[in-house]
């Protein structure tokens, strides 16, 4: 009310906030990090559109794996526990977090499901995004590396399309280039476009399905770990 | 549909800020970047939902949006843009470094006592 007569105007007064409109999930995730870091748990978000070959690549990576550490998964998928059953099959710990109507991962919902998986310490950590090129480019979930699956079937043109998920990326894997002869799609171009939106990324070209470069994307992700425990390298 | 997280975001951070004084919150200012990928009318529309039986109820969203610019990598030109990814006017380079234009914030909230 109005304190010079008290006529029964409101008195508006303005608070200066200036917060990012994510802090709290931004707080959350920094928490994760915290924990996982201490713990030496190198942590990936692992993102893609949906059909990428993300779940392919993981169980690839999970069989394939040399001294990247134990794998555990965390899945988010709209809805059923088939990815995390993959996971379990192909050798490795997960545990599936269903979004209902959520179209993306947050920091909250890794919080929650740290607390269900057991971690020895030194383990290599994925979360798997829910299968998305829009909204988990928003949302930091704690992770110490981000990677984009994408592949040669969504068009040469995707990094234009969707540029901040491309932009948020630390390495971009282009998946499934066992199909690149059957489709009219320009590897050289590609890489234009990516290097444009995000000139920092580095890039990978394999296959899930045929194994091919796989050896080099676990070699680089071995030296990203080993870069990540420093000098404790010695941890399984 | 980040927006509807990005409201529940933008709520929270304005029921932590209110103190019992205020009664009503009468507008809320942000700025979003041209290339965060917002869509202002969805965050509007969220905002309005959420919002409905918290202090927030009806009070008005102003969205500023931020200009989007980038430097290119290749000839050092600081540019503004449209969309979500530019083209260097100078050499014609894509993308390049992100100067602004990314940013989520929430500026100020004017409340009233009654």
């Amino acid at each position: 009310m109005c304190e010079t007569c008290g006529c029964g105007v409101p008195s508006v007064h303005t608070i200066a906030v200036h917060e990012r409109l994510l802090a709290s999930n931004e707080s959350i995730a920094e928490h994760n990090r915290l924990h996982l870091t201490t713990r030496k748990i190198f942590t990936i978000n692992l993102m893609g559109a949906p059909g990428a070959g993300k779940t392919t690549l993981l169980e690839a990576m999970i069989r394939g794996r040399s001294r990247s550490g134990r794998f555990v998964v965390i899945e988010g998928d709209q809805a059923t526990d088939r990815d995390s059953a993959r996971i379990r099959l192909a050798g490795a710990s997960a545990y599936q977090i269903e979004t209902g109507l959520g179209c993306h991962l947050e920091a909250t919902q890794i919080h929650h499901a740290l607390h269900h998986l057991e971690f020895a310490g030194g383990e290599t950590l994925i979360l798997e995004n829910v299968g998305n090129l829009v909204c988990p480019a928003l949302f930091d979930l704690g992770e110490h590396l981000r990677v984009l699956v994408t592949a040669p079937t969504e068009g040469v043109e995707k990094p234009l399309k969707y540029p901040p998920i491309f932009r948020a990326a630390d390495i971009v894997l282009l998946n499934k280039c066992d199909l690149i002869p059957y489709l009219s799609f320009d590897s050289g171009e590609w890489t234009e476009y990516v290097r444009g939106v995000n000139p920092r990324a580095a890039i990978f070209e394999l296959s899930a399905a045929t194994g091919d470069g796989l050896a080099a994307w676990l070699a680089e992700l071995e030296r990203r770990r080993f870069g990540f425990l420093g000098s404790d390298a010695s941890v399984p | 549909m980040h927006e509807v997280a990005l409201a529940r975001g933008l709520l929270e951070i304005v029921e932590r800020t209110l103190t019992p004084r205020d009664r009503r919150v009468v507008r809320v200012n942000v700025s979003i970047g041209a290339a965060a990928g917002i869509v202002s009318e969805s965050l509007t529309f969220a905002f309005l939902a959420i919002a409905e039986g918290t202090r927030a109820q009806g009070a008005e969203l102003v969205i500023t949006t931020v200009p989007a610019r980038s430097r290119c990598r290749a000839c050092n030109t600081s540019y503004a843009f449209e969309g979500l990814i530019g083209r260097c006017p100078g050499c014609g380079c894509l993308g390049g470094e992100l100067q602004s234009g990314n940013e989520m914030v929430l500026q100020t909230i004017e409340v009233a006592d009654v």
